[in-house]
Parts: C-alpha cells; structure tokens; sequence
C-alpha cells in the first residue's frame, strides 16, 4: 500500500466516519456556496434584467427626418433601425402625423403600427380593445373621445383635407396615457399613408433600445452622417434617468451581496473552526505518534478541500437554482448559466474551507501533544 | 447551583461562548441589515425614481382641449386658468408626505423681433411655499427636472428679467449664457428684454422654449395669479386591480373599497385628493410614468425580499450549524452531568439558558452592527440614511430566539440520547 | 548499554518544581517502572522522556542523542524513529479502524505496512478484530491496538503511562502478559503507575515523591495484602 493510499483514507474515512460533524461542517459550506453563487449570479444578472424592465418607460430614442423634413422614407428609417444592437432592440414603432377632420373640429391623427406601439409604450391603457390587425380599427385619445363622445364599437367618420371624401372608421379602444397621445386619433400607419397621399413615408420612428446612454451615443456617432435624412435623437429624460437609478441599483445589489457574503464566510469559517477545534486531542496524538505538523496540516488541508469541493458543487448548484427561481419570480425571464461564476463560487468555497481548516489546526499544532493529551 | 454552573460556562469558557455569540451576532447583523434595507428600499428607489418627472399633471378641468404642441388651435371652451393660491393646497391632502414636488406653469406665444414664435412658459424655478402646517416646501422645476443639464444658472425666482433657454432654440437663436434675449409677450408693444442665466438639455419639448419667472408671464398676459398647468411629482404605490377599477370610476367602489383606495397611495387616489383641494382643477395621473414606476418598484421589492430571505435563511442555518457543532463538542461534558445524575430537563435547560446568554449578548451586538451596515448601504448608494424601523426589533428577537432554538435542537436531542458511560469512556 | 540517561532534570512551573534534579539510566532491555502518587511528577516525567516537553534544567540522551540539543522538529523525529507510546486512555482515532490506527504510524514513520500492521496487531491477539473501529472495541483492546500500535516502528523504547489505569482485572493481565513477552523479546519498556501490582512486573522500580526520586529497588516482589510499607525512603513501595 502506497503512501498516498493511506493518505486518502484517513481524509475519507475523517470525513464518512465522523458523519454528523461532517453534515454540520459541509452544511455550512454549502450554505456559502450558495450565497456566493447566488448572489453573484444575481449581481451580473440584475442590471441586464432590470433594464429590460425600465423599457417600460417607453421609446427611449427617435428618429426624425433630417433638416426642415416634414417627413422621411420608411426603408431609410429600417435601415437605421437594422443597424442598432440586434437583440437588443424591444421596437419601433413608426408615426406619420397629419391633420384630419372629424365632425368639421380639427384633429391629429397619427398613423402607426398597433403591434410595435405595444411593445414600444407599454403604459398605453387602453378601453375597449386593440385593433385586429388590418381590420382599419382605430384607437381614439380619451381627450378626443370625451370631446367628439365616443365610445369603442361606435364608428367615426374621418374627413382628410385636400380629399374631400368621408371615411368611416370602427373605434377599436380610447387610450388614456396622461399624456399628449390622448389628444390623438390613431389608425393603422398604410391607411393614413394611402388617405394623405405619402406612400412609405412617416413622419417620426420612436426606438425602444435596451441600452444605456453611453452605449446610444455612440451608435449615435458612429451613424452619423450616414443616416440617409434620417437624425437620431435621445429621450434624454428617459435615458439618463435610467442610467442613474441603473446605476443605484446595481451599487445596492452590489454592496448587499458583499456584506451578506463577507458574513456568510465569517459564519461558515466560524462553524468549521468549531469542528476542527474540537479534534484539538486527536492532533495532539498524531503528534505524539511523531507526525510533523506539515503532515497534519496536509492531512485538515485535504479534508478542507474534498467539504470545500463538496459543499461547493452542492451550494454552486442551490444558488444557481435560487437565483433561476428570483429571476422567473421577480422578472419573468430565465438566466443563463454562467459556468465562470460557477467555477469561481467553486473555487471559493474550497479555498474558504481549507482556510477555515487550516487556522484552528496551525493553533492545535503549536500546542505541545501532552497538554493535549494529558488528563481528561 | 444552576445558576453557578451557568456562570462557570459563561465565564471560564470564554472563548466558546464568544464565538456563539459572534455567529449570532453576524447573523442578526445581517438580519437586521438586511430587513432595514428591504424595508426602506421602496422609498428610496421611489424616490430616485423621481427623475423621471411629474407623474400627475393639473390641468383646468375646462382646458381640458385639443392643443399640443402640433399647433392645433383650441377647438373649444373658453381660457380657463388655475388659481395660484390654491397651488399650495396640493401639500395639504391625505398623501401631503407622499408629494415630493411640483411646479405650475403658464404658457405664452411670443415672438422674437424677427419674428419668430418661440413658445415662452413661466413657473416657478426654485420656490419655498409657506405651508398651513407651518413648514416650508421646497418646489419648482429645479426639483422637479432634476435630468435638465443646465449650463450656466439656474434663474432665481425673485429676478424678473431673467431666463432659461432650451438648447435647441439658442442654438437656433446663436444664444449664450450672460446674452440678452428679446421676444415680444402677449399684447406688450415693447418686446421684453431678459437676461439669459443659462442654457438646458432635456431632451424633450422643452428644449424649444424659454423658461421665466411666473410673475413676468402673469403680468404681460394680465393673468395675476392664475396658472395654466401644475405638474406634480408624488410618492406612489404599485397599482393594482382595486386601483384600477377606481381610476375608471372611484364611484364604482363599494364603500370599504373605497375607503382602502382612498388611504392607499396610489397615484389615482393622489390625483383624486389633488382633485378635491384644487378648485376647477382636472388631475391626471402620466401613465407612462406612473405605471413604469408601479412596475420597477414592485420588481425590486420583491428582489430585496427574495434576497432578504436568502440570507436570513442563510443566517439561520450558520447559526444553528455552530450550535449543533458547539455543543457536540461538550458531549463529554454533558455525559459527566448526567452520569452525576442529571436528569434531561436539567441538562437542556442548562445549554439552553447558556446558548440564549450568548444570544442575548450576540443579539444585542449583532443589531446595531446590522444597523451600522444598513447606514452604510443607505449613505454609499443613496446618499441618505436607511430609516430604522422599529418593527425589526421584535421581528429580529423572534427570528433569534426560533432560530436559537430550532438549531439547538437536533444538537439537544443527540446529547439527550447519550449514555454516560459511552462518552465517557471514548467510545 | 544506557538507552536512556536523565542527568539533574529539573522542571519548573512557574513557582511550583515539578521535578528537582532527577538522575537515572535506563539499560538496554530493561523494565523500568515508575511510581509514585498523583502530582509527584511521573506524567512529567513521561512527557519529558517522551519527547513530548523540554525539561527546565538537566539533560536527556536518549539512545546517545541529547535530547536538549534538538528543536521541535527535532524532537519530534526521535519521538517518530524511537519511542512507542501507550495512553492510559488509549487515544485512538476514532474514525479509523483498529489496522489503520496501527497503520498510521507506520505513515508517520516511513510507509504504511498492511501485512506488518496486521502481524503487529495477531501479536497482541487481535488479527479478528482488525477492521473494527474503535467504538466497536472493548477497553482491553483498544489498548492491545495501542500497544501494537507503539510496537510497530520498532522504537528503542516503549513508553506506557498508567497502561492499566482504564482496565478490568483480566485486560489488565492480558495487557500486562503482553508486556512481559516483549520485554522476554528484548525491548526496553518504561511503565509509570501507581498501582503496585503493575509496577511488580516490571524488573526495576523507581519510586518518586514530590519531584525528586525517593526510593528504588530491583525486581520488588508483591507483599500480602495489607501490609503498609513501613519504610518508604528505602524500600519500594511496591511492597
């Protein structure tokens, strides 16, 4: 039988044989384990998640027709659109505005997809119901509503300047935002286009982009002049505003992960120094057989790293687990896996435990064996 | 002679009993942190939140018109304006603490000397509004758009003949900071001259118009005293199905529920109390703000809540991990106690009375710690204390003491099994 | 030949002498037993020729080394390459079984030996109870364990503090027969006790009282029951 063999054995029977101090021991560093991993994953996660969740805002960039342009080219304003992070684009919804009348009061009418301005303006509440697309329902502003008395199911009748020709429209819902979009009348964008006579124009795109505003501005420098009449312009309002409470929240999530985990290893460290404290006489016998303490602490060392190891892959799996369950509660969206904050959770947990091992043993075996052995 | 055995344990096993107490005292720390944090969070994002600007808008319920900034003229209804004094009746609703700020505003149509319309709006920059309380508030755009990057000053409210221009118009106009800016208000024959205190970026409509003092549109339009808009910026909370159902109609509501609506802060209820102070006034929640807002709190509330519960569950187990470990370490002990002829109950109460000392004290230490980190998450990333609130206390002691309990018992259970003469006798 | 020379050991804690300027030789393939009553200083005694403390004064050679000369490291080289030790309360490792507590010092010493531990263990007639581990064991073989334990380096000297001290009257004789045959087989055997009827086994006996040697006699012969001894400074008082 080799040295090593024997070596293994008695790291593996300390650990199999001595059970109950074993469960305490790997249940403490796994419980830090799945802190580590947990938070940290939530850490990287949460600033990704939650400015998803700031898209709600609405449009945070628009693109308006270059110059004194009234209007501008629908594949222009694509193509710009193209050139955005893929992916990271929620929509865009595009807006040709134009005065109608309705009842002889003159009122705006916007032309626009229905489909991109729910994803785009999220907040939109809307009475009645959404039109089906291509049906040419429309989608009248609760200002106007309350003005020309309407209600969803009623029809409106339209009448576009310069064609004297009445159209008549089903009101689909009244949107009510708090804002000018109740003083609307909204109808789907080709209708308006082919009324008006401005075939693939539109007069205004709003972006929906999940990006912060340095990453804007920079695409905002890197297109421009190549824009094709096209100028793109920030919601300043929404996008710094977003990178401020962004950016608070990420230092929240951050200093509370690093105080909940500086406590945590204090804890786990604590809840080993006790198991390893308490095996103080059975150093002071390896001692005593003539063990040199570079053995000992080899022989803790090892039983650190396999608890470590295990308590590690245990709590890096729980705290990935946890974290999945915060993200489908909290925003509805699965994380990813990320194998490097496994590894690293890992690889803290192992040196932790050894550490925690290491530091009451380096004390027991600065103790002389007899005053360990002695009595009792 | 418990009580000398008790002090023997506290006292000559020091070190023992000091890392029982550390454990506790670092779980309770991060307890009470960590419960304080989650507790105040909702407040201080809400009020970052702020920066996104007013989420109610007053308007005169009459005004209530088709016009924007498209141009398209009042298709009805008379000028009807808001009364200035009753502006400061907004802080004095049921939800007066939940107000952060609002400023009025009132609109004019000028013309500069070459004849340009530009679109002059004044309100109020800076402004303390006495209260009926006896406080003062601290109110205007400065407050109330906090993401405008000025460049140069902000105007002071008392000076008259001061301005603010939007970026877009100075650019137009070729103004700077420190020039003079003439435009031509209401009927005045003679256009207005004012000083431009400094440019500003929102990134919005307003980057087309100029801002002055309230009063020098008051005057030139004749308007002493009214107000065309106020925009308000409240505290809110998430809405929900009973919220909404109310904003279609509060008279829907069945009495409790109405009652509930009317005592919860939600941004209906607000502008339904805006409503009831303000005379004539029409208040309208923005609901791209507000509703955005509902959302990123109730995200983030439940994310501290998530996390809070992670660490107190993580705190608990390291806390009843080291008893378990701490008191199989006295097995032998304990196998002498009871070979002397202690009966169970006298060992458990022993080690129980020994382990809530320890708690107490480490309790104790561990609440103001988990304060002091509390104040430090609260200062470094909102620059503002995390209130201490009163409920942790008790929940804490309780949290403590089950936890204490809960994780001495396996540990309890195992001693109370044992044979004397098999511990002590290392077998 | 002396394997063991102790030249004026002292030993002070603090105030209190433990021992005071102890002289005595241990021969090859003696049996020394050590008496006295508790706090006479026989466990310091041990500790010191065990390697496993420093005396205040004097000097220690054990087989021609001096011990005061070594560092811990030192020390702790002699304790692994020449001396056996047995506990009175047998200290095994309680997570290994009996073969592997042997083993383990045959791992410190140089390399685990499966086929020797056992053979050291069917010496003490436990080649049974090989693969049990020690909760399993009852005290009398738990120390056997010990004792082959100490065998098994085969040390220049074996150190046995109060081997008996935990033990039943038929272990005791058991264990005691044990010793007797290894000390037949050659091996130098130290035993401290305070029971006469163990020190009467041995081949030597010194007695200590208050740190120093106060008496000592050659192959002392057990008295009827009884009978105190008369003459302590004298006579041993195994008698």
């Amino acid at each position: 039988m080799t040295k090593y063999s024997l070596y293994g054995k008695m790291v593996l029977y300390a650990l199999l044989r001595r059970r109950s101090r074993m469960v305490v021991a790997l249940l403490a560093v796994a419980i830090g384990a799945t802190v580590l991993s947990g938070l940290v994953t939530l850490y990287y996660d949460v600033p990704r998640q939650m400015g998803r969740e700031f898209r709600s805002y609405g449009a945070n960039l628009l693109l308006l027709p270059d110059g004194d342009n009234q209007v501008m080219p629908e594949q222009a304003v694509q193509l710009a659109a193209g050139s955005l992070p893929q992916g990271k684009v929620i929509g865009m919804a595009p807006y040709l505005y134009d005065r109608v009348l309705i009842n002889s009061q003159p009122i705006m009418a916007a032309g626009t997809d229905f489909a991109a301005v729910k994803k785009v303006s999220p907040y939109w509440q809307i009475t009645g119901q959404w039109p089906a697309p291509g049906s040419g329902g429309a989608v009248v502003g609760a200002e106007v509503a309350e003005l020309l008395r309407l209600k969803p199911g009623q029809t409106v009748t339209i009448t576009v300047p310069g064609a004297e020709q009445e159209k008549k429209l089903p009101v689909a819902g009244i949107v009510h935002t708090g804002g000018s979009e109740e003083d609307f009348i909204f109808v789907e964008l080709p209708l308006l286009q082919q009324w008006l006579g401005k075939p693939g124009l539109v007069s205004v795109a709003q972006v929906s982009v999940q990006a912060g505003e340095g990453e804007l501005t920079a695409w905002m420098q890197q297109t421009a002049g190549t824009g094709g009449g096209i100028t793109p312009r920030l919601v300043k309002q929404l996008t710094q505003s977003e990178g401020l409470v962004l950016g608070k929240l990420q230092a929240l999530v951050y200093l509370v992960t690093l105080i909940v985990l500086l406590l945590t290893l204090i804890c786990v460290a604590t809840t080993m120094m006790a198991v390893v404290t308490e095996r103080r006489k059975e150093i002071g016998l390896k001692k005593a057989l003539g063990a040199e303490n570079r053995s000992i602490v080899l022989e803790f060392l090892g039983e650190g790293m396999v608890l470590g190891g295990l308590g590690g892959l245990l709590g890096t799996g729980c705290g990935f687990y946890f974290a999945q369950v915060v993200s489908l509660q909290v925003f509805a969206r699965p994380i990813s896996f990320q194998p490097l904050i496994a590894l690293a959770a890992f690889g803290a947990a192992v040196a932790v435990a050894g550490l925690a091992c290491l530091i009451p043993v380096r004390m027991a075996t600065g103790v002389e064996p007899a005053t360990v052995l002695r009595g009792e | 002679m418990f009580w000398r055995m008790l002090q023997g344990a506290l006292v000559r096993q020091r070190r023992r009993m000091f890392m029982m107490a550390l454990t506790i005292a670092l779980g309770v720390s991060l307890t009470t942190a960590m419960l304080n944090v989650m507790l105040d969070v909702g407040d201080k994002v809400n009020r970052e939140l702020k920066t996104y600007g007013a989420n109610i808008m007053v308007t005169p319920r009459a005004a209530s018109v088709v016009k924007d900034l498209y141009g398209v003229e009042a298709a009805g209804g008379g000028n009807q304006y808001l009364q200035e004094a009753d502006v400061g009746k907004i802080k004095t609703i049921f939800w007066a603490h939940n107000i952060v700020t609002f400023a009025p505003s009132l609109a004019a149509e000028a013309v500069t000397p070459d004849g340009q319309p530009v679109t002059v709006v004044g309100t109020w920059f800076e402004h303390y509004l006495p209260l009926p309380t006896g406080e003062t508030a601290v109110t205007g755009i400065k407050a109330l758009k906090p993401w405008w990057q000025v460049e140069g000053n902000w105007v002071d409210d008392a000076d008259g003949q001061a301005a603010m221009v939007g970026s877009l118009l100075a650019g137009k106009l070729g103004l700077r900071p420190g020039d003079t800016l003439a435009v031509r208000l209401g009927d005045g024959r003679q256009p207005g001259r004012f000083r431009v205190a400094g440019l500003f970026d929102s990134g919005g409509a307003e980057d087309m118009q100029v801002f002055i003092p309230l009063k020098t549109v008051q005057q030139a339009l004749h308007l002493e005293g009214k107000v065309g808009k106020v925009e308000v910026s409240a505290l809110t909370t998430p809405e929900n199905e009973l919220a909404r159902r109310a904003a279609q109609n509060p008279q829907n509501l069945s009495v409790a529920e109405w009652e509930t609506w009317y005592c919860t802060a939600y941004v209906s209820a607000i502008a339904y109390q805006i409503e009831e102070v303000v005379g004539g006034a029409r208040a309208k929640p923005v609901r791209q703000v507000a509703e955005s807002e509902g959302a990123i709190l109730q995200k983030i509330q439940l994310l501290m809540l998530l996390i809070t519960v992670l660490s107190l569950a993580g705190s608990a187990l390291g806390i009843s991990n080291l008893l378990t470990a701490s008191i199989m370490e006295r097995s032998k002990e304990i196998g002498l106690l009871k070979a002397l002829g202690a009966t169970d109950g006298a060992v458990a109460l022993l080690v129980l009375a020994e382990t809530l000392a320890a708690g107490t004290a480490g309790g104790i230490a561990g609440y103001f710690a988990g304060l002091g980190f509390a104040q430090i998450i609260g200062w470094s990333v909102f620059g503002a204390a995390v209130a201490a609130k009163g409920m942790v206390i008790p929940l804490v002691m309780v949290l403590v003491a089950l936890v204490t309990l809960a994780g001495s018992l396996p540990a309890m259970r195992m001693l109370l099994v044992l044979r004397p003469a098999e511990v002590l006798h290392g077998r | 030949m002396n394997i063991l020379e102790l030249q004026g050991i002292t030993m002070d804690y603090g105030t209190v002498k433990a021992l005071d300027d102890v002289r005595m030789t241990v021969k090859q393939g003696e049996w020394l037993a050590i008496m006295g009553p508790s706090g006479s200083g026989k466990t310091t005694l041990l500790n010191i020729i065990g390697c496993m403390d420093k005396p205040s004064g004097g000097a220690v050679i054990l087989d021609g080394v001096d011990l005061s000369t070594l560092s811990s490291k030192g020390l702790t080289a002699i304790r692994r390459e020449k001396i056996g030790l047995v506990f009175q309360q047998f200290h095994l490792i309680p997570y290994l079984t009996a073969l592997e507590n042997v083993m383990v010092a045959q791992y410190y010493h140089s390399m685990p030996d499966e086929e020797e531990a056992l053979a050291a263990l069917a010496r003490v007639g436990l080649k049974d109870r090989a693969r049990h581990l020690p909760s399993q064991l009852s005290g009398g073989e738990q120390q056997r364990v010990c004792i082959a334990r100490a065998l098994i380096n085969y040390p220049a000297l074996i150190l046995a503090d109060e081997p008996t001290g935990n033990l039943d009257e038929a272990n005791q004789n058991l264990v005691l027969e044990i010793f007797q045959t290894l000390h037949r087989e050659g091996h130098t055997i130290v035993t401290v006790t305070h029971d006469p009827e163990v020190a009467a086994r041995a081949e030597r006996c010194i007695v200590l009282g208050h740190g120093r040697i106060a008496g000592e006699q050659r192959m002392c012969k057990p008295a009827p029951e009884g009978r105190p001894a008369d003459n302590k400074e004298e006579q041993c008082q195994c008698g």
